[in-house]
């Protein structure tokens, strides 16, 4: 917002117990007196009928417009604050100091001055954020796959009355799915074999008019933002451009290789088959007068364990067996079937369906399959049998494959590197300047694709060929399934506005990913309305601040463009970033990166919080009051810190907690004003990182830890212990460990000397 | 106990005949190798296999193993395995069938828990009770002479001492009271065994 005059009052609230455990009226002196505030009324409960009037009076006579109010955690009653019109600045006195501190005390009080200090002087740095521009609003969804999950996600999307365009790259639609005469239960009772249900969903797509089918098309390249992605579509006769405002990716999986079979025992007979190959055998139909029924009186379903293969199958590959198995039981009558099984996961409603196979008379032996020979043969070993088994008379061997996910295009030029698949965010051989120097020990040359890749590329290139700064992938986890938020956002991709759903994600059945395109969608139209109106998307949904960088200050370096974990900042042709702030889900890990601090939010910045740490009390050395700083992220690690209030856990008094949007955003400026300043120690409280990481800005608190690895020598070089400086990773979950973990933190620096930076 | 010999080929045609001819052999696919049934026999401990395991021997094939082992002939037909089983195998039944049948295809002959059964059946059928002096005399002299001589005199102590305890009687063996009752109800259940497994 343009350069109004603040108008600062703080409303001190008197309910909840805050009266009663700390002194109201040294607090009133302190925020009139040393923080200069001019106004300062205490209120029986701000939330109330008329604490909410007496604020909103203020307001509405303009001698407010920044209230900062000394309650309850900024976690709850926002919207009651917020409907006040002003600026809000919440200070925690009730989670964090009163209910997590003796009453009384002279270190509550203290704890609870400093919670104001801070929010005043956080106030004096932030602005009530203003949208940055008209949003983008296309509301066309493209859809990319034609099998039963994107035909599911046009159909869902084109009911709650969205336009769509389907692309598919054969000339048919159906996909794998479509091609089976039988399938696993989708719907309850989910027992006994369902009949495919994709004739009926394809005759739908086709008969509705707001969805365009394209089959025989790819897509060639993809720009822009949700709500604006500008993307080319190829077919054998040429190239058209469309505006999209979402893209939901259903490409489907391809069969898990055979040839990492074969030391199984694949190929040495044409009685051993994979349970795909099977599947045309049971289309073609079964019938007792065929000859077929000879070579099917033994039939052996061989589910091999193996870690390899195991994401891949990951429980639908066992369902198929078990659907297979009833599908021989019924076409032919007296079939002596079995199933052989390391780990069974027949999980959920599965239960049902491989009990009915159990009734059927299908036989499930446990065993871990050693071979399976060319006379059919299939060696057994378990344990409770004592050795290894060598059964045979068995007819056919069909074994269980997986469903490799198409994260990649097949049919594309494959990229020459894992690295360009993005399985990490930051790709080490990008080089990074500063001040126009190299600092990661780059030779400023093109980077060397070849080098120290020990991430295998996976085969095919880009399937949306993004025209992004870190590269034309939609960046993958582990075994070349989409990146996602797993437990919070499953169908978010690290590419804002591009939702993926079905096998692509994980391995599924038809009754799965059908329910998964409807959730894809529902998030792709989110998007595509939050974009309309300039707002974030998940997780700071319907947040309107954004970054802002000021290009006369910025070094180039790079580094926010190769750090955003969502591949929002590009770079223009003079080298500098270029924010596309529809894709920018506002974690402020660019604002992190930035050495020379100039990207900022108007409501979070390093200033900011650098004011807020600065304007805590630090008491002399002799005073025996350590200071500690922890800098929390704010969706798991201070919603902990307020439950463990809400329980009533104690907390050091010696803490000053800060939340922060992520530890992706904290700039290393704040740990060093905190040591400057004479804080004792320094915490950062976030989420876990790695592969199972629960960062809800995925690469945040990884990034973070990259950061922190290089303090330890700062510390050194200030002649400070390097265990000053800690991280710490929680979940929200943690409400008994975190307050532990932050306790523990504080006995430890109790016990070491002063930060000898005190008083300077 | 006997190991699976990895150089052998169990041919799964034994599970399927199982299946089809052995009383209850259809419900074995039911089970799920819980264990219950082991867990619950009172002389698991005296088997070679416990049933669980020994429904796997069948399901891999394991015809010799199977059909020579005692569990079946172990068996007491306390049921309870039957009424424990969460999915309804009928444990005892496949046991008793299991047993008649390895003594049909010759598994079992002759051994030590056939000659005990027919000593059994042998009181049973005649008294309609089981007499211990009658059943013991008859299944140790059963290996000759000389053997069943040294059984018996081995045994003479814990002899004396049941007599003592009252748990083994002299005299006349006990009875049913009406046996010629019982001797047309064996008539009859041999009748029906015929009709059905001539069908």
């Amino acid at each position: 917002m343009a350069a109004t005059e603040k108008k600062q009052a703080v409303y001190l609230c008197e309910g909840c117990g805050i009266s009663d455990a700390i002194s109201l009226d040294e607090l009133e002196q302190a925020v009139t007196g040393e923080m200069r505030v001019p106004l300062c009324r205490r209120i029986d409960a701000c939330c109330g009928e008329d604490g909410l009037a007496q604020i909103k009076k203020d307001i509405d006579k303009g001698e407010v417009t920044q209230a900062i109010i000394a309650a309850c955690s900024p976690r709850v009653m926002c919207e009651e604050f917020d409907a006040l019109g002003a600026q809000v600045i919440r200070a925690n006195l009730r989670e964090q100091v009163i209910w997590s501190q003796p009453a009384g005390d002279e270190n509550t009080q203290m704890l609870a001055t400093d919670h104001v200090r801070m929010a005043v002087a956080k106030a004096a740095k932030t602005e009530k954020p203003a949208a940055h521009g008209p949003g983008a609003s296309s509301m066309k969804l493209l859809v990319v796959g034609g099998g039963v999950t994107g035909l599911s996600a046009a159909r869902e999307a084109s009911k709650t009355g969205a336009d769509v365009v389907l692309v598919e790259k054969t000339g048919e639609l159906g996909g794998w799915a479509g091609k089976w005469s039988k399938h696993i239960p989708y719907a309850s009772p989910y027992r006994g074999l369902q009949e495919n249900p994709l004739p009926d969903l394809i005759k739908e797509v086709m008969g509705d008019k707001a969805i365009t089918v394209k089959t025989n098309t790819t897509v060639a390249r993809t720009e822009g933002g949700p709500g604006e992605f500008a993307v080319q579509l190829q077919n054998g006769k040429g190239d058209e451009w469309d505006v999209f405002g979402a893209i939901v990716v259903a490409t489907g999986w391809r069969p898990y290789d055979t040839a990492k079979l074969e030391p199984l025992g694949y190929g040495s007979s044409p009685h051993i088959v994979t349970d795909i190959e099977f599947e045309d055998i049971l289309s073609a139909g079964l019938s007792k007068k065929t000859k077929k029924k000879k070579s099917l009186d033994v039939v052996a379903f061989v589910i091999p364990g193996g870690a390899d293969r195991m994401p891949y199958s990951s429980g639908v590959s066992d369902r198929v067996a078990i659907k297979q198995a009833l599908q021989v039981v019924e076409a032919v009558p007296g079939a002596m079937v079995y199933v052989i099984y390391e780990d069974l996961r027949a999980h959920g409603t599965a239960e049902e369906f491989y009990r009915e196979a159990q009734e059927a008379g299908v036989v499930f032996q446990k065993g871990e399959v050693i071979s399976i020979s060319s006379d059919l043969t299939v060696t057994v070993r378990d344990d409770l049998l004592g050795g290894e088994v060598p059964m045979s008379g068995i007819d056919m061997v069909v074994i269980s494959t997986g469903m490799v996910p198409n994260s990649t295009d097949i049919d594309r030029e494959p990229s020459q590197s894992g690295a360009d698949q993005l399985k990490d965010d930051i790709d080490p051989r990008v080089p990074i300047t500063f001040s126009g120097k190299l600092v990661n020990g780059g030779n400023g040359a093109e980077p060397d694709k070849a080098a120290d890749d020990d991430e295998p590329a996976l085969p095919g290139g880009p399937i949306l060929n993004l025209q992004y700064r870190q590269g034309p992938h939609i960046p993958i986890l582990a075994n070349g399934f989409a990146d996602s938020h797993y437990i919070c956002f499953p169908y978010e991709t690290r590419r804002t506005g591009i939702y993926t759903c079905g096998p692509v994600r994980r391995a599924m059945t038809v009754g799965e990913a059908r329910q998964d395109a409807q959730g894809a969608v529902l998030k792709a139209i989110q998007a595509m309305r939050a974009a309309d109106e300039s707002l974030a998307v998940h997780p700071r949904s319907g947040d309107l601040s954004y970054p802002k960088i000021n290009h006369d200050i910025c070094t180039k370096c790079r580094r926010c463009t190769v750090e955003c974990p969502f591949g929002a900042i590009d770079e223009d042709p003079d080298g500098r970033p270029h924010i596309n702030f529809s894709r920018c889900r506002r974690c402020g890990t660019c604002m992190g990166a930035c050495p020379v601090r100039t990207i900022t939010f108007d409501n979070y910045n390093p200033q900011m919080v650098a004011d807020m740490i600065g304007a805590v009390e630090v008491p002399d050395e002799f005073a025996e009051k350590p200071r500690i700083l922890v800098l929390a992220c704010e969706n798991d690690a201070y919603p902990a810190l307020d439950m463990a209030g809400i329980n009533r856990r104690q907390l050091s008094p010696y803490l000053r907690i800060i939340p922060v949007r992520c530890l992706g955003s904290v700039t290393m400026l704040w740990i060093s004003t905190a040591l400057e300043k004479g804080f004792d120690g320094v915490m950062l409280m976030g989420c876990k990182s790695g592969d199972d990481y629960q960062c809800h800005f995925i690469k945040g608190s990884g990034i973070a830890e990259e950061r922190m690895s290089s303090v330890g020598e700062t510390l050194k070089s200030m002649m400070l212990e390097e265990d000053r400086v800690v991280m710490e990773e929680v979940s929200i979950a943690d409400s008994v460990r975190a307050p532990q973990v932050l306790n523990e933190f504080a006995d430890k620096i109790g016990a070491m000397p002063p930060n000898p930076f005190k008083g300077f | 106990m006997t190991a699976p010999d990895a150089a052998r080929k169990y041919d799964l045609g034994f599970a399927r005949w199982v299946r089809d001819n052995v009383d209850g052999g259809d419900k074995l696919s039911m089970c799920m190798q819980c264990g219950v049934c082991s867990g619950s026999c009172p002389i698991g401990t005296q088997m070679d296999y416990g049933p669980r395991k020994l429904f796997m021997m069948i399901r891999a094939g394991m015809k010799e193993e199977v059909m020579t082992s005692n569990t079946m002939w172990s068996c007491t037909s306390c049921y309870r395995c039957v009424v424990r089983c969460p999915r309804g195998v009928p444990v005892t039944y496949i046991l008793q069938d299991l047993a008649a049948k390895s003594v049909e295809l010759g598994y079992a002959n002759p051994n030590d828990n056939t000659r005990f059964s027919k000593s059994f059946w042998w009181s049973a059928k005649t008294w309609g009770r089981t007499d211990e002096r009658l059943v013991t005399a008859r299944y140790y002299f059963s290996f000759g002479l000389k053997e069943g001589m040294r059984r018996s005199l081995d045994n003479l102590k814990i002899a004396y001492c049941m007599i003592k305890a009252g748990r083994m009687h002299l005299g006349m063996p006990h009875k049913v009271k009406d046996k010629k009752g019982l001797q047309a109800i064996l008539k009859k259940a041999a009748e029906i065994e015929q009709r059905e497994s001539g069908s």
